[in-house]
């Protein structure tokens, strides 16, 4: 995939250099997420043993491979032009993406917390024996403690940088991608607190922490689940970390009402992935009708608040269609 | 996983590293290393030439019998011989009533669930052509025991 800058773009928006830079800057990150989570997974694997935390750890670093590869995917797809068969674009590709994503997580967070649960109520001791490092008898703990700090260091950087950037593209699977990414070094210290809480003679410890970081995949997966779902059923455009309704809403209806010739306005607005589709309904001045050059001044007004607008329908009415806009 | 659980793993991990701090690490749940040193260590024997062969009367002898005599002496300890049946040894080394179970077990023994099965002691070629790993079985959740006598193996490994 490469990317100058005149031809980077989601669907029919054209992306300025800028954000073509972050999108660029965002594929190469995933990428590098991709490389650095395949070592992981091969160094934990190696050394995992029969340790319930280190399996279930190693679970979630292979799972962390789903939303870079759902990003790099639907990059991809949403970069597609509308055509006659899919007149809305391909920005839907990211939802996709994201609830693929989510049901993953969801299914494996249920799976690792029944399996911990009981290896916690059965009382499971899991062995932890010797490594022969070069000839040399090490207790395999130690090993296991030193992967996973190794391993648990480069997720929290990727995850900070690529934070910044989901915001500057609204978009969700980074964003998810991200957010999982921040929370590992969390996981990396359960693991750790779980092998080392066996070396010290307290068997429940590994279950308990592996328990504790299945519940934690759990909720990162309820979580995606709400966000990818809202999106593909056509909720209000919220910000990119799910904090809020998107400010845009409010900002092209007060840009409507602002225009000389409305009345009243009212927007509906849906969030494709990146980008927003907006329907907006206006009432004109009493006794007047707007000319098309005054329709399309507005369209462009709205348009030009954020590149994210740029699918904008104007639909002059009598009165508010309350069906349609409901307040 | 929110920043509370963040502060549960430090916590857990701060009491986990006081814990470990007392004796050896890492730690028999059940104290087993502990009670062997100096005492009795109470090993399960099943017939199986050329690693273990049970006598009607006196000690037990083969190649197996002889590892765990030797691992003994290290430890300062008396091998009390239990001989019996693979599966009524295991569900005694389960119950905690033996420490350590020879039985010329192979790695693929299918008893993971119910004991530790130490690295191979002995490696051979299977007329067939595979490789058989030669194990012993230790009480699941044991590490300070089975470490220790993991390190005898790797030990010995090295001098030969």
């Amino acid at each position: 995939m490469t990317r100058s800058g005149a031809q980077a773009r989601f669907g029919s928006t054209e992306l300025s250099d800028g954000q073509a830079r972050t999108l660029g800057r965002a594929v190469r990150l995933e990428r590098i997420t991709i490389g650095t989570l395949l070592v992981t997974v091969t160094v934990v694997a190696l050394v995992a043993g029969q340790s319930q935390a280190m399996k279930v750890a190693w679970i979630e670093d292979s799972l962390s491979l789903l939303p870079p590869v759902a990003f790099l995917v639907a990059a991809r797809i949403a970069g597609r032009r509308p055509t006659p068969s899919h007149p809305y674009g391909y920005h839907r590709s990211v939802g996709v993406g994201h609830l693929v994503a989510a049901v993953a997580l969801l299914a494996m967070g249920t799976f690792l917390v029944v399996d911990s649960g009981s290896g916690l109520i059965t009382g499971e001791r899991p062995p932890i024996g010797v490594t022969s490092l070069f000839g040399v008898p090490v207790w395999s703990g130690w090993l296991m403690v030193a992967a996973m700090g190794l391993t648990s260091i480069p997720p929290v950087v990727l995850g900070r940088m690529k934070m910044k950037l989901a915001e500057e593209l609204h978009d969700k699977v980074l964003y998810a991608d991200a957010d999982m990414n921040k929370a590992d070094w969390m996981t990396g210290l359960a693991t750790v607190a779980g092998v080392l809480g066996i070396g010290a003679g307290l068997w429940w410890a590994d279950a308990a922490a592996a328990l504790l970081v299945s519940t934690s995949i759990l909720r990162d997966g309820v979580a995606n689940l709400k966000g990818a779902v809202a999106g593909l059923a056509d909720a209000r455009p919220t910000t990119y970390d799910d904090a809020g309704p998107h400010p845009l809403v409010q900002q092209v209806e007060t840009v409507l009402r602002q225009q000389p010739w409305v009345r009243d306005a009212a927007v509906r607005m849906r969030d494709e992935g990146h980008v927003f589709h907006v329907e907006g309904f206006v009432v004109p001045v009493a006794g007047t009708t707007p000319t098309l050059e005054q329709l399309a001044a507005a369209r462009k007004r709205c348009a030009d608040l954020d590149w994210k607008i740029e699918d904008v329908v104007l639909a002059p009415v009598a009165e508010l269609p309350e069906h349609q806009v409901p307040r | 996983m929110g920043l509370r659980g963040g502060r549960w793993a430090a916590g857990a991990l701060a009491v986990v590293l006081l814990a470990g701090c007392g004796s050896g690490f890492p730690r028999d749940p059940e104290g087993t290393l502990e009670r062997v040193r100096g005492g009795e260590l109470r090993a399960g024997v099943v017939e199986s030439p050329p690693w273990t062969e049970v006598p009607d009367s006196g000690r037990p002898s083969g190649i197996e019998v002889d590892l765990v005599e030797d691992f003994a002496r290290r430890l300062d300890a008396e091998v009390v011989w239990v001989p019996g049946s693979e599966s009524h040894l295991i569900r005694s080394l389960e119950s905690g009533e033996l420490d350590v179970v020879a039985a010329g077990l192979t790695e693929t023994a299918p008893w993971e669930k119910h004991a530790a099965l130490t690295r191979p002691h002995t490696e051979i070629a299977t007329p067939d052509g595979r490789t058989e790993k030669m194990v012993l079985a230790t009480r699941l959740g044991e590490n300070g025991f089975l470490t220790e006598l993991e390190t005898f193996l790797v030990e010995r490994e090295e001098r030969s």
